[in-house]
């Protein structure tokens, strides 16, 4: 009894005395799949699947624990409840999204055993960057993460959407992250050559450069709106999203999106303080004009993943409402309450379309007239996530908007809340616009639906079983998540709610 | 001046020409192969600069580097195009007046900024000051490979993981197509045999 008391203090004092643990044991995920398919010599995909998803969730499972409890740790990088909610959820979108693109991986033929090792490459980077606070820590992290990605989009070589989505991903965040090193350097020089970034903000002398600062803060906002896509910098979403691969673009959409988001409220808050004012008034323009140009082109669109695009520009502004509405008592809250829930939304969403543009092969909206005939689980589950999206009560993306919009009108943001307000309108009329779509009975039914139920008889009876397994299980996950967190409101935001820094 | 100012002097004279030689060459030559090792010649000149400066690190780094990689890559690119000549007719339109007035007032301010500075750094305060600092018995490489392996471990491994990712990304499009598809095709027959367990209740 005594031996294993003390083997599991040890244990305890290992798990909790090493930040890194989870990412090392992704790091050893990567590498064992890279070896095992060098000896497998390309047979036996499932294996390589089985790896990645066991240890994404060996690492989630460190990481809760570590959530736990709390340390403190050493220079690289610091261990407070931001981070690690941050990798947690970063976690959580690539474990969904590797379960949504196992079939799709294999029913369109291209080669399999990449795949995801640019997926746990990402989520490594995402992971770094989500708790890295020195300079070249966030370089290097945020190139990975873009560098995976841009892989990731460019993986069905032989279409050339594919192509050209990941050369424009490719151009626009070389761009970007050149506008972020040019700022780097800045801070660096006038830090007196300090890297971390607790130290930069000791040193830098705030009254006496206030031009150099401002400028510094116009190049960080550059780099890092681009990730985020918010207004002027968000036109690579749109073409990216529409070439990529779909499981990919799940996979994007909340990853990235996710890392981006800790490196913005880091950066912002930590190197800012005394120009609060301004960055303020620029991210508050930047987050109107978001939401109305992204709820308003979304009107127009014919495909679907475009618009879901242009949706999740529309839903960056949202969120950058709950950055700005940060206070002492109540930290990032709503903000990462919001991004949790719409993890589950988007990739609920994308675990519908995937399967759906497997049997038929189309994106377009109106391929999906009559779907409550054919298919009624899938419809009814996509329905439950864009109202979810939409902000319909008592779904759970009503309580995380209404979380959003009240904190911000607490802070005092009276303009970006109703402008937020009224997309939202806009956006509940597009989401039911398809969803009427989706459910009424058409007499004369769209070509690509009358194939819908010839190609699933044709699949041979063992894909469709694999089909049903990983993918059904994600899409029940998101699902029931996108419904039930509404009601699980209270404890999600007692964790977030200690996160101000 | 003294005789090591002087010899230092004429070391900068005789690396300058050639940087300026190299960087003409590059932007007017017509054969694009002839621009591509004029590029090579700048690099060199820099980096026999920063050997100059008394900076060993970064002159071996630039040599390795830029001339080493870069430069051998875009020789190998240019080769590869065999487009020997390029037909480019002397046209001065409106692009080339605006790069023109753009790059000479980028070059009046640098020359400024290093005016002014030079006037500021040679005042005789500033000249003791690094004298103290005693520049020339530090070892760069040292120091540089101490500091990667304790603060900056995490950056240093990172970018490790990038490269192999990024070796495996850029040999991914690259790739032949037909092992492509006999993977595909031997996956689906060990299917057959796996996915009885795997086997979840039909949702359908």
């Amino acid at each position: 009894m005594n031996d294993i008391n003390s083997f599991l203090s040890r244990l305890n004092s290992i798990i909790n005395f090493s930040t890194i643990l989870p990412k090392i044991i992704l790091i050893v995920g990567l590498i064992t799949i890279v070896i095992t398919d060098l000896v497998n010599k390309g047979k036996n995909a499932n294996f390589l699947y089985k790896i990645f998803l066991i240890s994404t969730l060996v690492s989630m499972g460190i990481l809760f624990y570590q959530l736990i409890s709390v340390i403190a740790f050493e220079d690289l990088y610091t261990n407070n409840t931001f981070n690690n909610l941050f990798r947690f959820f970063i976690l959580i979108c690539s474990f969904i999204s590797v379960l949504l693109s196992v079939d799709y991986v294999l029913c369109s033929k291209i080669s399999l055993v990449e795949f995801p090792l640019f997926k746990i490459s990402a989520g490594l980077g995402g992971m770094i960057l989500s708790c890295a606070t020195n300079l070249i820590t966030i370089y290097v992290s945020l190139e990975f993460l873009a560098l995976s990605s841009c892989f990731l989009s460019g993986y069905t070589k032989r279409d050339i959407r594919s192509n050209e989505a990941s050369m424009k991903f490719l151009l626009m965040s070389g761009a970007s992250s050149s506008s972020l090193l040019n700022d780097f350097s800045l801070l660096y020089g006038f830090s007196d050559g300090q890297v971390q970034l607790d130290n930069i903000i000791d040193k830098i002398l705030f009254s006496q450069y206030i031009p150099i600062i401002c400028i510094s803060a116009a190049f960080i906002l550059a780099g890092t709106a681009f990730k985020l896509s918010l207004f002027p910098f968000h036109q690579w979403t749109p073409d990216v999203y529409e070439g990529s691969p779909t499981p990919v673009v799940a996979f994007f959409s909340v990853t990235s999106k996710v890392a981006a988001l800790c490196l913005f409220t880091r950066l912002f808050r930590l190197i800012f303080p005394y120009l609060s004012n301004e960055w303020h008034i620029v991210v508050e323009l930047l987050a109107i004009s978001s939401m109305i140009l992204g709820n308003l082109i979304v009107v127009t669109q014919r495909s679907f993943k475009r618009m879901l695009a242009y949706s999740s520009i529309s839903q960056i502004g949202y969120v950058m409402i709950g950055i700005l509405a940060a206070d002492l008592e109540n930290g990032y809250a709503s903000m990462i309450t919001y991004r949790f829930i719409y993890i589950f939304m988007n990739l609920g969403t994308f675990a519908r379309i995937t399967p759906f543009s497997l049997r038929t092969g189309s994106d377009n909206i109106k391929d999906y007239a009559g779907l409550y005939m054919k298919d009624p689980v899938l419809t009814f589950s996509l329905v439950l996530c864009l109202l979810s999206l939409g902000g319909i009560p008592p779904l759970s993306g009503f309580f995380g908007k209404l979380y959003l919009f009240w904190h911000g009108w607490k802070a005092g943001l009276y303009l970006s809340v109703t402008v937020a307000l009224v997309t939202s309108v806009i956006s509940i009329f597009y989401y039911l616009k398809i969803i009427k779509l989706m459910l009424t009975k058409t007499t004369n039914l769209v070509d690509t639906l009358k194939t819908y139920e010839n190609q699933k008889s044709l699949v041979s009876s063992i894909i469709s079983t694999k089909l049903k397994s990983s993918v059904e299980m994600a899409m029940i996950l998101c699902a029931l998540a996108s419904t039930l967190s509404g009601l699980f409101m209270d404890p999600i935001i007692k964790i977030t709610r200690n996160t101000f820094f | 001046m003294n005789l090591s100012e002087l010899i230092h002097e004429f070391i900068l004279a005789l690396i300058e020409p050639g940087i300026l030689v190299g960087s003409i060459g590059t932007v007017s030559f017509i054969n694009t192969a002839n621009s591509a090792f004029s590029l090579g010649l700048v690099f060199t000149c820099i980096s026999l600069l920063y050997f100059a400066l008394n900076a060993d690190f970064i002159a071996a780094a630039q040599l390795l580097v830029y001339v080493g990689a870069i430069n051998v890559l875009i020789v190998f690119a240019v080769m590869i195009i065999d487009q020997s000549v390029s037909s480019d007719s002397e046209k001065h339109g409106i692009g080339y007046f605006t790069a023109l007035g753009a790059c000479s007032i980028l070059f009046l301010t640098i020359v400024c900024i290093f005016h002014k500075l030079n006037d500021f750094y040679s005042s005789s305060i500033h000249q003791s000051e690094y004298l103290k600092l005693n520049l020339f018995e530090q070892n760069d490489v040292q120091n540089i490979g101490y500091q990667l392996l304790n603060k900056f471990l995490v950056p240093f491994e990172l970018a490790s993981l990038l490269l192999l990712v990024a070796l495996v990304g850029a040999i991914n499009p690259a790739r032949d197509e037909d092992e492509g598809k006999d993977i595909a095709e031997n996956k689906k027959k060990s299917f057959v045999s796996s996915t009885s367990p795997r086997d979840k209740s039909s949702f359908f």
